[in-house]
């Protein structure tokens, strides 16, 4: 909206919350919802707020900003094919119990270890607004593996990604990153040992880019002779 | 998405990976056939639980280990069955 002479469109207003004057990560799903869907989702939101100023329960409308968003996710029956799919799945069968497994981490939310920042486009200490502000560059872009040794404090955690709002992740780290809970889990015996060393990269990247990284990758993953592997994309 | 391509050479390395995703994710799963998907019905940015919710990010992680264990072919879809939550307040 660059003449303030003219209305905004609803549908202006939307693709504002995705990388535009309006940019909310949490909200960028606004801008994959039709017009009807769009104005339904803030009625029913309104709706609910009201209700709230009674009820004091914010429930009904978190569950109304997820519906919206699974439902702006969603391929709808007119969109195009999926750029990336295939027939079938590879399957590795886990030949032990989990209890004498050693289980590792790899996530896409875009953690590194303090002092080992992986400086995208040879920036020092790149912030998480200019991190947004060049997602378009980063699409583009080879990822960095980043290295995070499983007994890290959590205090020594960095996080940067500009595909999603980190809040609640620098809040709780374990939120996309639970190196807490795999120690818990550890300490509790139902795994028997964890992976040296956890990975970690922002998955806002080149799909071309990353699979030409992937057999170093996978290479690097196996030297942590890890049974199982958990992932978690943000 | 990243997170199919990288889970799929994992795994054909020889090391099962089990990937938790949120909802609005699903599609990718079953297109990338991610090799065990658990699939949670929580807001992006926010896979494991919401922040302070140990509990809930136990259950998570509880969950995906149990489908390591469970499943016993390729691109294996199952959802955790519990809403997201903000943290408890008595938590």
């Amino acid at each position: 909206m660059t003449n303030s002479d003219e209305h905004e469109s609803l549908e202006s207003f939307r693709n504002s919350f995705s990388y535009g004057s309006r940019t909310d990560l949490d909200f960028k799903f606004l801008k994959s919802l039709t017009d009807d869907q769009a104005a339904a989702f803030l009625q029913d939101v309104l709706r609910k707020l009201g209700n709230a100023y009674d009820s004091g329960d914010a429930q009904p409308l978190i569950e109304a900003a997820y519906e919206a968003q699974v439902a702006g996710y969603m391929r709808g029956p007119g969109a195009p094919p999926p750029r990336h799919a295939f027939e079938d799945g590879p399957f590795t069968r886990l030949d032990k119990q989990l209890g004498d497994a050693r289980v590792g981490l790899l996530t896409t939310s875009g953690h590194f270890v303090a002092g080992d920042d992986p400086e995208p486009f040879g920036v020092k200490a790149m912030t998480q607004e200019e991190a947004v502000a060049r997602i378009s560059e980063s699409l583009r872009d080879t990822p960095v593996l980043s290295e995070i040794p499983s007994d890290t404090a959590t205090s020594d955690l960095r996080v940067r990604h500009g595909g999603y709002d980190i809040r609640s992740v620098l809040k709780d780290t374990n939120v996309a990153f639970p190196i807490e809970r795999l120690r818990d889990a550890r300490s509790e015996g139902t795994v028997d040992e964890l992976a040296q060393t956890f990975f970690s990269f922002p998955g806002a990247t080149s799909q071309g880019r990353l699979r030409r990284e992937l057999p170093g990758w996978v290479e690097r993953i196996r030297e942590e002779g890890t049974d199982v592997m958990l992932l978690v994309p943000l | 998405m990243s997170v199919g391509h990288v889970g799929r050479a994992i795994e054909e390395s020889g090391i099962a990976t089990v990937t938790v995703m949120v909802k609005a994710f699903e599609h990718r799963a079953r297109e990338l056939k991610v090799p065990r998907a658990l699939i949670v019905k929580h807001p992006m940015g926010r896979p494991m639980g919401a922040a302070g919710d140990i509990e809930r990010q136990r259950a998570v992680l509880n969950a995906a280990f149990d489908l390591v264990e469970s499943s016993t072919e390729g691109a294996t879809v199952v959802e955790f069955p519990e809403a997201y939550r903000p943290r408890p307040l008595d938590a």
